[in-house]
């Protein structure tokens, strides 16, 4: 790596990361309170998938980004106050067998 | 240039004197150079700190930068800030660094622009790019 050279992101990176601060950007306008809300839950999501997603998954990155991008647009409307999130968790039937 | 010599020489010198000359020079005078480089030299409980003088981001700026960072990436008030520190150095990914350039566009009121943005790894490369976007948002 040269003096000043940041590490090259792809298209793909660069699009999750515009939308991360789009995602951001919009939270701005809510109250304090929706905004902190709205903020723990986009980064909490965005880094649960940067490390359960696979990188290679690209047809699944590209899913995500547009239903981001879609509950991005929602999320701009100034009738949007907050944004919530239902948590599941699905218990794991592993497989004891080999 | 010539606070360079300046400061190098007093190096040898205790911390805080030099740190407010440095300060005070740069307020008054339009100087448009100044790096801040740490070395810490720890002689029994004396720290030392040497300043450098020749890049283009006030002090205040890069010390609030620092600040930023630090809240940002949760890190503790001990934790030497170089300008020259790279973000993921300092464990930073790359949404941490989208918060980082977030946190500095609210508090500088400025708008980064993505591409940028993306070009910010270190301290002194964000108080670069501040110091632009303020002098083009006053001038």
């Amino acid at each position: 790596m040269g003096a000043s050279s940041s590490p090259k992101l792809s298209g793909m990176q660069k699009q999750v990361l515009s939308l991360y601060r789009g995602f951001l950007r919009a939270a701005r306008s809510k109250s304090a309170e929706d905004r902190h809300k709205i903020e723990s839950i986009v980064s909490g999501e965005f880094r649960r998938n940067s490390k359960q997603v696979d990188r290679k998954n690209f047809l699944y990155i590209e899913y995500l980004l547009r239903r981001g991008q879609k509950q991005l647009d929602q999320l701009k409307s100034p009738d949007t106050v907050g944004l919530s999130s239902l948590n599941v968790s699905v218990s794991e039937t592993i497989d004891p067998k080999p | 240039m010539a606070t360079v010599s300046a400061t190098s020489v007093s190096f040898g010198a205790s911390l805080k004197p030099c740190f407010n000359n440095n300060r005070k020079t740069d307020g008054t005078s339009a100087l448009n150079m100044v790096r801040v480089v740490w070395t810490k030299n720890v002689y029994s409980s004396l720290r030392t700190s040497r300043f450098n003088v020749c890049c283009s981001a006030k002090p205040e700026t890069v010390q609030k930068v620092c600040e930023i960072v630090k809240k940002q990436l949760a890190l503790s008030d001990e934790t030497e800030l170089t300008p020259e520190s790279k973000f993921a150095a300092l464990g930073a990914d790359s949404l941490d660094t989208v918060e980082i350039v977030m946190g500095l566009e609210e508090e500088f009121d400025i708008s980064v622009e993505e591409e940028s943005s993306q070009n910010i790894t270190t301290v002194q490369e964000a108080a670069d790019l501040i110091e632009k976007l303020v002098q083009k948002k006053e001038g």
